[in-house]
């Protein structure tokens, strides 16, 4: 009577000491490029806000010093982005039957959410600038905040060149994408095309690494590294980016010009660019995780239903519940009412077909035979 | 419900009145634009001049002006039929009316300052008349009309009370004397009778008048009729109102000295007011409102109105605009300029919106509901319920409905009165430090201001749980709860690192803090969240012991007591699931303690421990003068509430990632066990259970059967088995042997089958032309 499990937990070992789980998590994190990049980018910055903090306290600079500790809170996106890329490749198990992939939608939610609550604060701060503007001391303001935004341009220029990298096979990705949306016309009206793309060869790349044994847990786990945590840590670095520039103009402004209220006023203006860019990234992650049915598919989805109603033997189709694993995993249940004589396999098999063509990866269909 | 249905399935489904896009009127809508904006100067420009010439005499000027410009472009004379000897008469009545509304509206121009004239006076008669109806007939239109004269009131009252213009003390101290003539005295006298400062009577001369000018227009429709176009009727009105003013300003000029130096100077002035003010303005609309249906021409007109003139009454006064004036401008009075204030600002905020509201068409029988689709694909409306829906819904309605809800269940009970208790503490703190005038106090109030958005948004999830499914949210809403509760811990999280480091600063280095407002502010914060924290415990104590009876043994036991004799084993698992985790509160999340109460929970305990500290530390620093006490236990709290927030975030955190409920791993497994070993079964594949909210646990299951059973029968014994397990939301998909292999060709080959049916629908798409969706 013991329960029975297949899978072994190769990527989750439990009982191994600690240095072979650091090295485990070592290789796998250099195993994907996504990884790799957000990775190094991690330790460029820890070495950054270290610098920064050792610096601060020989030089008994208390700016410097707070300085470094939010560079450190910045540092926590770039770490829940970089667990979720590993958490994301784990191997589903009994409890997680899923597998982790949905730790990259929680990442992008929990970075979204983040960079919300820095924008938020950052514009009180500003209001109360701009009522009563301190003395802002810019002599040691403008060194910290160029190498800061030299950093951050390398993490953009890393995550950018990630996604060139692959763009030789990116025509082809995008074509089809473009296609398979094009019969929806839906398409782009969500939230950019173009990160359609990019996903498109994250993907594409991804998927040769790992053996399939299973036929539909193909196209489930192990792809590493996707859209929302490449969008939300993109998104993290960009507002830093943007602090940095705000940061840069207003202390010249100051320096030059004498404007006290360029401060305020610029950190304002980030704080709403910021909010405004997050808001598409916690939408889309928000109806992921309340399991609402993919935008791609909202305009697929009737015709499909159409489609199976007239097939024949079928009476009615209840409760349709179709939503996103992660990014481009759609999965869908559904119930068939059916004539007591239907041919049940045909219309399973049919059911399946015309779903697999609007892009449902994994279908469950319970047949209910309809009382005579 | 029908928003979704109808926004989402057939871009917006409006169907019935065509809307005619705004890209194709762009340029009606830019000289729309420019022309009100030229009005908006103009009027800025007359009142500078009204200050030098009597309003009469400028009237005067205007109306010849005008008839002159109009004589020469309309031909009244030359062209269109003969005007009899009545029509004649009428026509004298019309621009004796048209002149004393002219009066009356610049007479009040020179009590209020251009920017209030511009919001009270240059309503458009869509916007006035919809109002009117709203306020003195039943049927209104609907509720959004009547919010909309709601603000439209609100903007009058705001700009009679909350206008504090200390210019208008200062005219008001010399109303004698600053009168050149009789009837500019006769209208003080009236407003000073009234009892009101004057430009606050200024303000209902506006309104009176306003009201005056719509009802003369209407009237004057049928006359436009008979003397040949509206154009017609203007051009010669303005001819007739200049003569008949004629007399006046004759006698006028003759009695009294003018105080103008030169009336050279002032003719490009007056040329440009008559251009902008009477003669643009009025072929512009005239065009406008053939090109575009009235309505959203007004509502254009009136917001391009509105802003020119917040912008110009901003810079009116601006020394840049003064040296551009400089030429044109005759004499400055110094500083008897109205200033822009805060009611002003306010109250044109709400005109705008009271006046884009009104203007605009009332949506009556436009939109069907989408009922589904036909044989062939094109999608059905309803519109039976056209005569049921309301147009929008009604404001107080909405705020009633809402708060029935609340009230409705314990949970969002709890969470509203706990939130209008903090409410009033904030308000009452943020008032008192108003008053004493302390920053301190202020910010603490904004503190707990921010406070309150958890409550808030504890509250709107424990609403919204109780949204019912739709076609796009298939599950229903549950999740919020879990989102909510997700978020709240994040943030717990966040404040506790922000308050480490904050603590780990002031370690090194230990501020003087005031202590002397601290205590009594954090004893009064202290007990209301004491309160709070009672509410809620009593609710976790109350969900773990009735609630959870209530609720859960209505949604599971209830169900599999009733359907099956396993009752021994319900209890059981009830017994395990409270048993197991000690009444911990944390894993039995179905029914009593869910993840939003508890994130709710955390948030006031949090604060709690913050207004212990914050005693303590007060305490400790007063007798005894240990300033490090203050970040230690502030170091002390942030690791609590750390503490305290792991467990809720990690539960929160595998609901998110569709963990098997831990609380039912162990029946799941024994229910899969027992489906093995039902007779037919051959295997399964790909259980998939996860716990979509407090209630609700989705599962599905792929099962091999021989090719001879009744898979009816199997899929029964399959749902009840697990059912029993938990889960009660559950799709079975059977498959037989045929079905099988013909899949795993399928998706051997599903790359491939996808690119060929796409190419395929594209295709046909290309074909036929047209979407078919």
């Amino acid at each position: 009577m013991l329960p029975l499990s297949i899978k072994d937990d190769e990527y989750k070992p439990t009982k191994y000491n600690l240095l072979l789980k650091l090295s485990g998590w070592f290789r796998s994190i250099l195993a994907d490029k996504t990884s790799r990049n957000l990775f190094f980018f991690l330790c460029l910055n820890l070495s950054f806000a270290f610098v920064e903090l050792t610096y601060g306290i020989w030089s008994n600079s208390l700016g410097l010093i707070s300085d470094s500790f939010h560079m450190f809170f910045d540092c926590t996106a770039l770490l829940a982005g970089l667990a979720a890329s590993v958490i994301s490749r784990w191997r589903s198990n009994d409890s997680f039957s899923y597998g982790y992939v949905r730790a990259e939608v929680l990442a992008g939610f929990v970075n979204g959410l983040f960079l919300i609550f820095t924008a938020f604060f950052i514009f009180s701060e500003g209001v109360e600038r701009a009522l009563e503007p301190p003395d802002v001391h810019h002599e040691r303001l403008l060194p910290v905040s160029v190498a800061g935004l030299l950093v951050n341009l390398v993490g953009i220029f890393a995550f950018q060149h990630g996604g060139h990298g692959h763009s030789h096979g990116e025509g082809d990705h995008g074509h089809s994408h473009s296609l398979f949306n094009g019969s929806t016309s839906h398409g782009h009206s969500h939230g950019g095309h173009h990160h359609h793309d990019k996903h498109a060869d994250w993907h594409s790349h991804g998927g040769h690494e790992e053996p399939h044994y299973n036929d539909e847990l193909q196209h489930l786990p192990g792809k590493g590294s996707s859209k929302q945590i490449l969008q939300g840590v993109l998104l993290h670095i960009i507002a830093d980016t943007l602090g940095s520039v705000g940061v840069i103009i207003s202390a010249l402004l100051m320096q030059k010009y004498d404007l006290m209220i360029a401060d305020p006023i610029c950190s304002m203006l980030i704080a709403i660019l910021i909010g405004v860019s997050v808001v598409p990234l916690l939408k889309e992650s928000i109806g992921i995780l309340m399991q609402r049915t993919p935008f791609s598919l909202d305009h697929a989805l009737p015709e499909c239903y159409q489609r199976v109603q007239q097939l024949q033997g079928v009476y009615n189709l209840q409760e349709p519940h179709f939503w996103t694993l992660c990014t481009d995993v759609y999965i869908g249940t559904l119930k068939l009412l059916v004539a007591p004589d239907a041919d049940t396999r045909w219309i399973l098999s049919q059911t399946h077909h015309i779903f697999t063509q609007a892009g449902v990866r994994q279908l469950y269909v319970q047949i209910d035979t309809a009382a005579m | 419900m029908e928003e979704k249905y109808s926004s989402n399935v057939l871009s917006g489904g409006q169907l019935g009145m065509v809307e005619v896009p705004d890209s194709r009127l762009t340029r009606y809508i830019v000289l729309l634009v420019i022309s009100k904006v030229l009005k908006a100067l103009g009027i800025f420009e007359s009142y500078d001049i009204l200050k030098v010439v009597h309003i009469v005499q400028f009237i005067f000027i205007l109306k010849l002006g005008s008839a002159v410009f109009l004589l020469f472009f309309q031909k009244p004379f030359s062209s269109g039929k003969v005007i009899s000897k009545r029509q004649w008469i009428k026509l004298l009545k019309h621009a004796v009316f048209s002149c004393v509304i002219s009066l009356l509206g610049f007479f009040g121009l020179t009590l209020c300052g251009p920017l209030r004239t511009l919001l009270l006076f240059e309503h458009s008669d869509v916007v006035v008349i919809a109002l009117l109806g709203v306020l003195f007939t039943n049927s209104g239109g609907g509720p959004s009309k009547t919010r909309g004269a709601a603000f439209f009131i609100i903007a009058v009252i705001c700009l009679l009370l909350f206008d504090n213009d200390d210019l208008m003390a200062k005219m008001a101290e010399h109303p004698e004397g600053h009168h050149d003539s009789a009837l500019t005295h006769f209208l003080y006298t009236v407003i000073s009778f009234l009892g009101v400062a004057d430009h606050k009577g200024g303000v209902v001369l506006l309104v009176a008048s306003l009201c005056l000018k719509v009802g003369f227009h209407t009237a004057s429709r049928k006359l436009s009729v008979e003397i040949g176009g509206a154009k017609r009727l203007y051009a010669l009105d303005n001819l007739v109102s200049a003569m008949v003013l004629l007399p006046w300003v004759i006698v006028l000029s003759a009695t009294t000295e003018s105080k103008v130096e030169s009336w050279s100077s002032l003719v490009l002035p007056f040329g440009m007011i008559i251009f902008s003010v009477t003669i643009l303005e009025f072929y512009v609309e005239a065009i406008c409102s053939t090109k575009m249906e009235t309505p959203r021409c007004a509502r254009y007109g009136a917001l391009a109105l509105f802003f020119s003139a917040l912008l110009l009454a901003n810079f009116w006064t601006h020394p840049l605009t003064d040296q551009l004036r400089s030429m044109s401008k005759p004499a400055h009075h110094g500083s008897t300029e109205h200033v822009l204030s805060g009611g002003v600002l306010v109250s044109a905020i709400f005109f705008i919106m009271s006046s884009n509201i009104l203007s605009s068409p009332s949506k009556k029988g436009q939109k069907g509901t989408l009922v589904g689709y036909s044989p062939e694909g094109t999608p059905l409306y309803n519109f039976m319920g056209d005569a049921l829906q309301h147009t929008s819904q009604s404001l107080p309605r909405f705020i009633k409905d809402s708060l029935k809800q609340i009230l409705e269940e314990y949970d969002s009970r709890q969470i509203f009165y706990f939130l209008c208790l903090n409410l009033a503490f904030t308000f009452v703190e943020l008032f008192y430090g108003v008053w004493t005038n302390s920053l301190g106090l202020i910010s603490d109030g904004f503190h707990m201001l921010f406070d309150c958005s958890a409550l808030v948004l504890g509250l709107f999830a424990a609403l919204m749980t109780r949204w019912k499914a739709t076609r796009i949210f298939s599950y229903g809403y549950g999740r919020v709860e879990i989102l909510s509760g997700f978020i709240n811990g994040l943030f717990l999280m966040v404040i506790a690192f922000f308050v480490f480091m904050e603590s780990v600063t002031r370690l090194l280095d230990p501020p003087n803090i005031n202590t002397d407002m601290l205590t009594p502010v954090s004893v009064g914060g202290l007990l209301v969240n004491l309160v709070g924290i009672c509410a809620f415990s009593h609710a976790h104590s109350h969900g773990g012991k009735s609630c959870s009876s209530h609720e859960h043994g209505h949604s599971h036991h209830g169900h599999s007591h009733s359907e099956h004799s396993h009752g021994g084993h319900g209890h059981s698992h009830g017994g395990h699931g409270h048993g197991g985790h000690g009444g911990h509160g944390h894993s039995h999340g179905s029914g009593g303690m869910n993840a939003n109460m508890r994130g709710v929970f955390l948030h006031v305990l949090a604060d709690t421990l913050g207004s212990v500290g914050v005693i303590i530390s007060t305490i400790l620093i007063r007798q005894f003068g240990w300033l490090i006490a203050d970040p230690i236990c502030s170091l002390f709290i942030a690791t609590l509430i750390f503490l305290s927030v792991i467990p809720l975030l990690k539960d929160a955190c595998e609901v998110l990632l569709l963990r098997t409920p831990p609380e039912h791993e162990k029946d799941l497994n024994n229910a899969l066990e027992k489906i093995e070993k039902i007779e037919g079964v051959l295997s399964y594949r790909d259980p998939h259970f996860w716990r979509h909210s407090a209630n609700m646990i989705a599962g599905t299951i792929h099962l091999q059967v021989m090719s001879d059973v009744v898979e009816q029968r199997i899929i029964q014994q399959v749902t009840a088995i697990l059912k029993e397990a938990g889960v009660n939301n559950l799709s079975v998909q059977v498959e037989k042997e045929a079905y099988f292999q013909h899949m795993s060709g399928l998706s051997t080959g599903f790359h491939e089958v996808l690119a060929m049916t796409q190419q395929m629908e594209s295709m046909k798409y290309l074909n036929d032309g047209t979407c078919i969706m």
